[in-house]
């Protein structure tokens, strides 16, 4: 078995008392788009920082191609990366900024001229080589900091929320050129972000941080679908949860029952589940099911008083009372049969699919 | 936001104005006490710089047909060119450590560097005769440990006015370059790295043409400061480098000339004014497109 592409192995980082990142591994392929996602705090940005050299882990490795980076200064890292800020050298210009890690590594004029065309190119901004970075927009700026970055070909590039700075409108445009530069470069890119919609709509896979380690690593639809952690099911797409008693537990799924409803088999179950015991069931708006009634025997669903309707367009969105008290979301097409004449107080069961629902212990 | 402030700009142009000529008018008691206190006096010894003792240029001609005094000229100077670089290249590593330090550190640094600055200039000049005269301490140390079997010459000559003058100089430059470099983004740095930059080329390549601006005009300030420094030369250095100062006190003070010592005023500060419009030149306007 050959040696992963990137390797971080107990990563671990100490300020003072304060303990940054705990314990993360994670093994990246070549080419592969990995996003760190998580909020603020949770180590994302500690541990990109660690790869780019600029900090030291307290403990752990990073392996690029089975051999270790610590040792390495940023500088023979050869590593690309992306800042949050804008990091452009301000008295040079456009293309100045791009050929400097080409200088730094002493190429004949005719290659930096050649390469910096090529860039500019890679990035669409031909024509803007003679510009100061003041003189454009910080979308343009972004531009040009990832082609700097991607002039030296780096196998790695780093992207520390390149995209917070700016405006809704410009992030979606420059989102989609980001995934169009992956695909022509096929460079292995390593993202920064606390946004949960930009690490969907670009990853291959997402490592979800939270407290110093990664609860989770997985394609977007598989954290979706299949959550390890309250966390992540909290983190990726909307959710909410209900107080539930587990009944009984069994080979990772488990019975339950909500309020004085009847009782519910088959859910996944996430941590220990202990017969008798409270646990958070989590419910997606979109998955659930409403019906103008009360709960039936035989089906899986519980009963819910209607406290809001709201129209948002396409969908309809309806907020109900669990018996609990807690309050469940349920997202339906406009024009849905079941919610013509609804209006509050109204009663109605709300049905999931055992499958898709999740249970959380602990 | 722009929705917001558009209008107000509109509205602010001719208030401007007015304000503007309100503003000049608080202005005037200033304006007075300088035209009679500064620039009259000035003016005055100017004039007699072409008046005395007869109307003509011959003060200028006997000041610059001499090589008695172009070689004042002239080691006036190099003395202040010396100064400023020396004062650079302290002053650059202090004030990038203060850029860089914990604030609560570089209050501290900065409350010592302002306290050297207030205390009193003589006394502080005296301070280094005592520490570098030939039974001070630095040459009593040395000798002390065996270095020096003689003592060194470090006082009233070049060595003495350069050390004593770049000491008084140093918060001059360090303070606009601390400015500077407090501006630049520790992260511009840290990109710099990651293209592949060594420390010395960072420094080089992307730290030191960014601060440049700052550089110029603190060395610019010392430069012009040391031309027309009187007392730390006076006290400090030797009879063989006087000082453009110290000649123009000679003719006033000793000689009564006043038409010579005009002259020596009058040249220094032509040379003054030539180095501060060609700063402005270089750097007034390259400042303003940085930003």
């Amino acid at each position: 078995m050959t040696a992963p592409f990137l390797h971080i192995r107990g990563l671990r980082k100490d300020y003072g008392i304060v303990n940054a990142v705990k314990d993360v591994n994670l093994t990246v392929e070549r080419g592969e788009f990995m996003t760190f996602l998580g909020p603020s705090g949770s180590g994302k940005s500690t541990t990109l920082y660690i790869l780019a050299g600029f900090e030291n882990p307290t403990a752990g490795d990073i392996l690029l191609n089975g051999e270790s980076l610590i040792a390495t200064p940023s500088h023979k890292r050869n590593i690309g990366m992306v800042f949050q800020r804008y990091t452009l050298f301000p008295h040079l210009s456009v293309g100045e900024n791009i050929a400097f890690p080409l200088k730094v590594r002493r190429w004949g004029k005719a290659a930096i001229d050649a390469r910096v065309r090529k860039m500019l190119q890679l990035v669409r901004l031909e024509g803007f080589e003679d510009r100061k970075p003041a003189q454009m927009s910080g979308g343009q700026q972004q531009r040009v900091a990832l082609a700097r970055a991607l002039a030296y070909d780096p196998p790695v590039l780093l992207m520390d929320e390149p995209l917070s700075a700016l405006d809704k409108k410009l992030r979606e445009e420059i989102q989609h050129e980001i995934r169009r530069i992956h695909q022509e470069t096929e460079v292995t890119i390593l993202y920064v972000t606390h946004d949960q919609e930009e690490a969907l709509r670009l990853s291959d896979r997402i490592a979800v941080f939270s407290k110093g380690v990664i609860d989770q690593i997985g394609t977007g639809p598989e954290l979706y679908a299949d959550p390890a952690t309250r966390f992540v099911a909290e983190f990726i797409g909307d959710s909410d949860f209900v107080t539930c008693r587990i009944l009984s537990a069994k080979d990772g799924r488990a019975d339950l029952s909500i309020g004085a409803g009847a009782s519910i088999s088959g859910v996944p179950v996430h941590g220990t589940a202990v017969a008798g015991g409270t646990a958070a069931l989590m419910l997606r708006p979109e998955r659930l099911s409403l019906r103008r009634e009360a709960a039936r025997e035989g089906t899986s669903g519980l009963s819910a008083s209607v406290t809001d309707i709201t129209f948002l367009g396409s969908s309809i969105h309806v907020a109900a009372a669990a018996p609990s008290g807690e309050t469940i979301s349920v997202r339906l097409p406009f024009g849905h049969e079941a919610t013509s004449g609804l209006s509050r107080g109204d009663t109605v069961s709300l049905d999931f699919d055992p499958e898709t629902a999740h249970v959380f212990c602990g | 936001m722009t929705l917001l402030t558009e209008p107000d700009n509109r509205t602010a142009a001719p208030r401007a104005r007015s304000v503007r000529s309100r503003n000049f008018a608080l202005t005037v008691p200033a304006l007075v006490l300088l035209v009679v206190f500064f620039i009259l006096p000035v003016v005055s010894l100017l004039l007699r710089s072409v008046m005395e003792p007869e109307p003509g240029l011959d003060n200028y001609r006997a000041l610059l047909g001499s090589t008695t005094y172009l070689k004042i000229f002239l080691n006036t100077f190099s003395v202040s060119a010396l100064v400023t670089i020396v004062t650079l290249a302290i002053g650059f590593p202090v004030a990038w450590a203060l850029a860089i330090m914990p604030s609560r550190w570089a209050s501290i640094v900065f409350a010592v560097l302002l306290l050297s600055m207030w205390t009193n200039l003589l006394t502080r000049t005296y301070a280094w005769m005592v520490l570098l005269q030939r039974t001070g301490v630095i040459n009593k140390t040395l000798m002390g440990l065996g270095l020096i079997s003689e003592p060194l010459p470090l006082v009233n000559n070049l060595v003495g006015v350069t050390i004593g003058m770049t000491y008084i100089m140093l918060p001059f430059i360090i303070l606009p370059l601390y400015g500077v470099i407090r501006k630049i983004d520790p992260a511009i740095l840290q990109a710099a790295a990651l293209c592949g930059a060594t420390r010395r080329q960072a420094l080089t390549r992307i730290l030191i043409p960014l601060a440049a601006p700052g550089m110029v005009s603190g060395a610019l300030m010392v430069f012009v400061m040391s031309l027309g420094y009187f007392v730390t030369p006076a006290l400090l250095g030797g009879t063989a480098n006087m000082m453009l100062a110290e000649l123009i006190a000679q003719f006033v003070q000793s000689l009564v000339n006043w038409g010579m010592g005009g002259a020596a005023a009058l040249v220094l500060l032509i040379v003054t004014l030539t180095l501060y419009a060609v700063q402005l030149r270089l750097f007034g306007t390259a400042r303003m497109e940085g930003r």
